[in-house]
């Protein structure tokens, strides 16, 4: 569907509200690119949804400030951007998860680490120790996710589709017992293919997990298994982490 | 809520109740830019309301809202340096990184579980509880006095895009309007509410 340029014009709105599907999306930000009064158009219904925005504020849980700022204490900055390294800035300002993400595997990293509860001197050893981790965190593709569980706890997952691999870490998940483990699952519409069991967790944590043979399409869940784990799952996943 | 077209109200600048409050984001963003955790914390003070409440509104899933709230906030935190004053207000800044989050989480969602449905059967969200949510703050309360100044088509593709989440092929499958009317219709009501507020570029 090729459209005139005034239709293009006609899409200011529907961009300013994110709602532009992905292919006139990419027309609509090219057209943008020299179009400084469809520019200014989209300034002001940004403005305007923003007033939109705060007309339903609400109160967050009391816990999120507590997590944000620990975050924040173990969470590098990126580097402002200076003259002369600014690439050709589809979106302007407004950074979007994956490139945001991708852009630097430092930021990632520290990120993921944020993330999973590990300190910087534990990653930068298991990055030392395994460099496959250290590509799935640095993988341009890399993906993060973060997903309660229904038995408590956080999953964060960092996937890369690129090195077909995962890392996975969790916090707050109840310690088995009985000899009990966490088992990780790929998930696809033809089955689950096991994708390995979660370390023992310490301080109420487990320790980054890498899991390989991840295939597009797949979803990750856990669930819990006997010792040693089994060739399918016997439980009910407690959580899915969808992956796309 | 039904405004009959063109009703009167339309065009009249509500004053803003808070002017020279977005310069200080703007401050409290240069010092976090130069790793002030303290204006951090302040920050997230003047944010953490509105970030949620938005993502909230467009999740709903209380557990998935907090989860992208926290990416939000951490965002702002690791991205302040890269905001830039003169492409826009801070506050703006903030929100479209938290409604394109939020827009993120739903799609992907829709995406793994709704597959097969067709947009028309989406359930469709109730545009006119914005009314209700809105509590009696002067912001809420303009927004909702400008909205209303809005035709029903305009305000309902307005809120299901803004507040559903939803891509504006989807509004039009849920409102059983054609494609070009919702774009127009989008635009319109945007322009209206635009200067219903006072916004000016």
């Amino acid at each position: 569907m090729k459209l005139r340029r005034h239709e293009l014009h006609e899409l200011t709105g529907a961009y300013a509200l994110d709602a532009l599907p992905g292919p006139e999306l990419d027309r609509f930000e090219r057209h943008l690119g020299h179009c400084p009064p469809c520019g200014n158009e989209v300034r002001g219904f940004r403005e305007t949804a923003t007033q939109l925005a705060v007309a339903v504020a609400a109160d967050p849980p009391a816990t999120l400030k507590w997590r944000v700022l620990a975050a924040v204490r173990v969470t590098r900055q990126l580097p402002p951007e200076v003259a002369g390294g600014r690439r050709p800035g589809r979106r302007g300002w407004v950074p979007r998860l994956a490139t945001g993400l991708a852009a630097a595997g430092v930021a990632v990293a520290v990120l993921l680490a944020v993330l999973l509860g590990v300190t910087r001197h534990q990653l930068d050893q298991a990055r030392a120790q395994n460099r496959a981790v250290a590509a799935v965190l640095a993988a341009p593709d890399a993906r993060l996710a973060t997903r309660a569980t229904s038995a408590g706890g956080v999953a964060t997952v960092v996937a890369a589709q690129s090195r077909r691999a995962l890392i996975i870490s969790t916090s707050g998940l109840p310690t088995l017992t009985g000899g009990k483990v966490y088992e990780l699952w790929f998930l696809a519409p033809s089955g689950a293919r096991r994708a390995g069991l979660l370390p023992a967790g310490k301080g109420g944590k487990t320790p980054p997990l890498l899991a390989s043979g991840l295939l597009p399409g797949d979803s990750v869940a856990l669930t819990v298994e006997p010792a040693g784990g089994t060739n399918q799952p016997t439980t009910k996943p407690i959580v899915v982490v969808p992956l796309r | 809520m039904t405004t009959p077209p063109g009703s009167g109200a339309a065009a009249q600048p509500v004053p803003d109740p808070a002017p020279g409050q977005d310069e200080d984001l703007a401050a409290l963003l240069g010092h976090v830019a130069r790793g002030d955790e303290a204006a951090f914390e302040a920050v997230y003070d003047r944010l953490a309301r509105p970030v949620y409440g938005l993502i909230r509104k467009v999740v709903r899933d209380p557990a998935q809202s907090e989860e992208v709230a926290q990416e939000v906030l951490l965002e702002i935190w690791r991205t302040a340096t890269r905001f830039d004053a003169s492409r826009g207000s801070a506050m703006t800044w903030v929100m479209t990184i938290a409604h394109r989050r939020a827009i993120d989480r739903v799609r992907s969602v829709t995406a793994e579980s709704q597959r097969e449905q067709k947009a028309g059967q989406l359930l469709p969200p109730d545009p006119d509880t914005v009314a209700d949510t809105v509590a009696s703050r002067l912001d809420a309360e303009r927004v909702r006095r400008c909205l209303s100044s809005l035709t029903e088509l305009q305000r309902e593709s307005v809120t299901l895009a803004y507040y559903g989440g939803y891509s504006y092929p989807q509004v039009a499958a849920v409102l059983g309007a054609a494609l070009g009317t919702i774009k127009t219709r989008i635009r319109d009501g945007l322009i209206r509410m635009r200067d219903c507020l006072g916004v000016s570029w």
